[in-house]
C-alpha cells in the first residue's frame, strides 16, 4: 500500500499559528504534525495531531537559534516529512530548509503583518520554496516567485 | 463590558488616556476592564491590570460586547474571529510606542475591509468613540478559501 504523504505544519505561537490554522482545510486527509514554538499552545494543537514545541527564537539570539536548529533537526530527519507548511517565523523557516534538506517539497504563506516587504524568513524561503503566498497584493510586484490568492484571516 | 487591551510590549499610554477621558466624560457608559501593560498612565474610571493570562484574556474577549485596542495583527485576528466589533488606534514610532509605523498600515487594511474600526489619533478619539459604539463589522466569508484551494491543489498534484 502506498503510504500517505506526510505534512509538516511549522509556525510560531500567536499570530503565525492562527493564520496557520485557518488553513486547515488544506491538508485533510494527510498526516500531519506540528512543530511550534510555545508550550502555551500544545494543548491546542494536541487535538489536531502530534505537536513537537521547540521553543521560541529569533536571529539575534544565536545560542536559541542553534538550540531550535538543533531540535528541528532532530524532529525532520526523524518524521521525514513529505511537504513542509509554514507561516513563519523563525523556527518555521529553519523548518523549510531542514525539509528542503531532506528532498520534502516547502509552502510558505508569509504573515498579514509584512506589507511593504516580505518577513526577513520569507526572504529567505522565497529561494527553496516551490509555493509562496504574500497576503498584500503590493508585494507580487516586488518580489519574483510570490502570488497573491487573499489574505488567510 | 468594554475590553481594552494594549498589548504587552510597548507602553501605550496615548490610548488608555483617550479611553480613561470617554469614560469620565460619559461617552462610554458600559463598564470597562483593561489590560495596560506597561503603560503608566493609569486610568482613574475603570479597572484595569498590567497583564492578564492567556486564558483570563480569552475569557474577556469573549466576554466583551466590544474591544478597544492598539492595532496589533493577533488582537484584530482574535476580536474578528470572536465577531467583536473592535476600535483600534496605530501604535506610532513616533512616540516611541513601536519599533515602526506598521500598525498604520494594518489598521488601514482592515478598515478599508470593513472588518475594524479605526481612529489613527487622539484629536478626534472622542468624537469617534461614540461612532464605534454603534459600529457594525462586516461579515466575513473564508477567506482563506483560494489560499487553501491552491495548497489542496497542489499537495493532491505531488501526491500521486
Amino acid at each position: 500500500m502506498q503510504r500517505r504523504m506526510k505534512v509538516c505544519l511549522a509556525a510560531s505561537g500567536g499570530g503565525h499559528l492562527s493564520q496557520m490554522l485557518k488553513l486547515i482545510d488544506s491538508w485533510q486527509g494527510y498526516e500531519t504534525f506540528y512543530i511550534t514554538t510555545a508550550e502555551i499552545v500544545k494543548e491546542q494543537l494536541q487535538k489536531l495531531g502530534k505537536v513537537y514545541v521547540v521553543g521560541e527564537c529569533n536571529r539575534c539570539s544565536l545560542l536559541r537559534t542553534v538550540k531550535v536548529l538543533l531540535c528541528c533537526m532532530k524532529i525532520i530527519f526523524m518524521e521525514r516529512p513529505d511537504v513542509v507548511i509554514s507561516t513563519g517565523a523563525a523556527a518555521g523557516c529553519i523548518s523549510c530548509f531542514l525539509g528542503k534538506l531532506t528532498g520534502a517539497k516547502v509552502i510558505w504563506v508569509d504573515s498579514i503583518t509584512n506589507i511593504e516587504r516580505l518577513s526577513v524568513s520569507g526572504r529567505m524561503v522565497r529561494f527553496i520554496a516551490d509555493l509562496f503566498f504574500v497576503q498584500w497584493p503590493e508585494l507580487t510586484a516586488k518580489y519574483r516567485g510570490v502570488q497573491f490568492a487573499g489574505t488567510v484571516i | 463590558m468594554i475590553f481594552l487591551t494594549v498589548g504587552t510590549q510597548f507602553p501605550f499610554d496615548r490610548l488608555v488616556k483617550a479611553v480613561d477621558a470617554a469614560a469620565e466624560t460619559g461617552r462610554i457608559c458600559d463598564e470597562i476592564y483593561a489590560q495596560i501593560g506597561d503603560s503608566a498612565y493609569r486610568p482613574l474610571n475603570f479597572e484595569y491590570i498590567k497583564y492578564l493570562e492567556k486564558r483570563s484574556f480569552d475569557d474577556y474577549v469573549e466576554k466583551a460586547s466590544r474591544i478597544i485596542s492598539h492595532a496589533g495583527i493577533g488582537t484584530i485576528t482574535m476580536a474578528m474571529d470572536n465577531n467583536k466589533p473592535i476600535l483600534v488606534m496605530p501604535r506610532l514610532k513616533r512616540y516611541g510606542e513601536v519599533v515602526n509605523d506598521h500598525q498604520v498600515a494594518i489598521a488601514r487594511r482592515f478598515e478599508q475591509m470593513g472588518y475594524i474600526f479605526a481612529v489613527y489619533g487622539t484629536d478626534r478619539f472622542q468624537q469617534r468613540i461614540e461612532e464605534f459604539l454603534s459600529f457594525v463589522p462586516r461579515p466575513r466569508g473564508n477567506n482563506a478559501e483560494v489560499v487553501i484551494g491552491r495548497i489542496n491543489k497542489f499537495l493532491s498534484e505531488i501526491s500521486i
